[in-house]
């Protein structure tokens, strides 16, 4: 018996990259705009999408995938509001891959829709290891929470194109230092857009939502371009 | 607990380049990971996902070597190369905190050791 060396070099994220690569196609066919929630359980993601509903709706037609490990209590917040929302349970998973989300995508049956949010699986350090074919992550972090968690969870706060820092109003209820907090995203996010908002005063909210609509590829030059012949046109 | 998604495509690739040697051999007696520091991947979950993951498999009772690489970028502001120290990804030269990273995220099964029949 003999045994031997070979090398391989194979990369161990190629199967969830495939999905998530075939999910970026897919929504820059149709000129979707995807972003990626991503923050603690109780951080105020699902909070956050509530009280951007009204502005969404008046310039966007918009649906949400909601990750739990279990129940659909999130989706029925959102679906009450009259949000299409499709539940994703990634039963006891800590993240969403790419495969699921696309399945669930494609299923959305929502007539011209042009944004898709995904609040992920309530978990600072998994599902940012996973591309879920998202155009950005955004990290949803809370007062409450504490100052120090863009050191403690790098990746995210490195990956995620905006930071979102929720329940702004309890500041001057709790020991947390905003001053710090600033600090540590950008030495860790560097000159990545950090919103200060509260989804219950309502504070902040606008600056994120006009973020997010602003993001949206136009879809005279998303799918008119590549697709239709003829002259190109213009969409606001 | 994302090591244990990321140890199931290890097994798969690993298993996966086993089957493709002609003649088959023996058993994969080694592999060889190679990971960024960004993945903040505990060693010993991966390990322990390993030994669960490959019973009764060709590689079974085979050692996973965890290699891991350095953080690198590079400053958009002043030019500066060279490695970063998470979590504070600054530059070494002008102290901007302007850094492209260049390194640190990878992933992949780097090599590997069969044992011939």
């Amino acid at each position: 018996m003999s045994s031997r060396e070979i090398r391989v070099y194979r990369d161990l994220m190629g199967a969830n990259e495939k999905w998530a690569a075939a999910t970026r196609a897919w929504l820059r066919e149709r000129g979707i705009l995807m972003l990626n929630l991503i923050g603690s359980p109780g951080s105020g993601k699902t909070a956050l999408l509530e009280r951007m509903v009204g502005a969404l709706r008046r310039e966007s037609s918009f649906a949400v995938l909601e990750g739990d490990v279990e129940t659909t209590c999130d989706a029925e917040r959102l679906h009450a509001l009259g949000v299409p929302v499709s539940q994703l349970l990634s039963g006891g998973a800590c993240h969403l891959e790419a495969k699921l989300v696309h399945h669930a995508l494609r299923d959305l049956a929502v007539d011209r829709l042009d944004l898709v949010f995904v609040e992920n699986v309530g978990n600072l350090v998994c599902p940012a290891e996973f591309d879920i074919g998202e155009d950005a992550k955004v990290a949803v972090l809370s007062v409450a929470e504490g100052e120090e968690k863009p050191l403690k969870y790098p990746l995210l706060f490195r990956e995620a194109a905006a930071v979102v820092l929720t329940k702004i109003d309890l500041v001057p209820h709790l020991d947390f230092d905003l001053e710090a907090c600033r600090h540590h995203l950008r030495q860790v996010s560097g000159m990545r857009p950090v919103f200060e908002v509260s989804a219950r005063t309502g504070a902040g909210v606008e600056d994120f939502t006009r973020w997010v609509l602003d993001r949206r590829p136009s879809r005279g030059a998303a799918a008119g371009a590549e697709h239709e012949p003829g002259p190109r046109r213009d969409s606001r | 607990m994302h090591e244990f998604s990321i140890c199931q495509s290890l097994v798969d690739a690993a298993l996966e380049e086993f089957r493709r040697i002609e003649p088959t051999p023996e058993r994969i007696t080694r592999v060889r990971v190679v990971a960024g520091r960004l993945h903040q991947l505990v060693p010993e979950f991966l390990q322990s996902a390993y030994e669960v993951l490959t019973k009764d498999t060709p590689a079974e009772g085979s050692e996973m070597e965890l290699r891991l690489v350095p953080v690198t970028g590079r400053c958009t502001a002043c030019g500066w190369e060279g490695e970063i120290e998470p979590p504070v990804f600054q530059c070494a030269g002008c102290g901007a905190f302007a850094i492209e990273l260049c390194g640190g995220k990878e992933l992949y099964l780097d090599q590997m050791e069969i044992e011939e029949r």
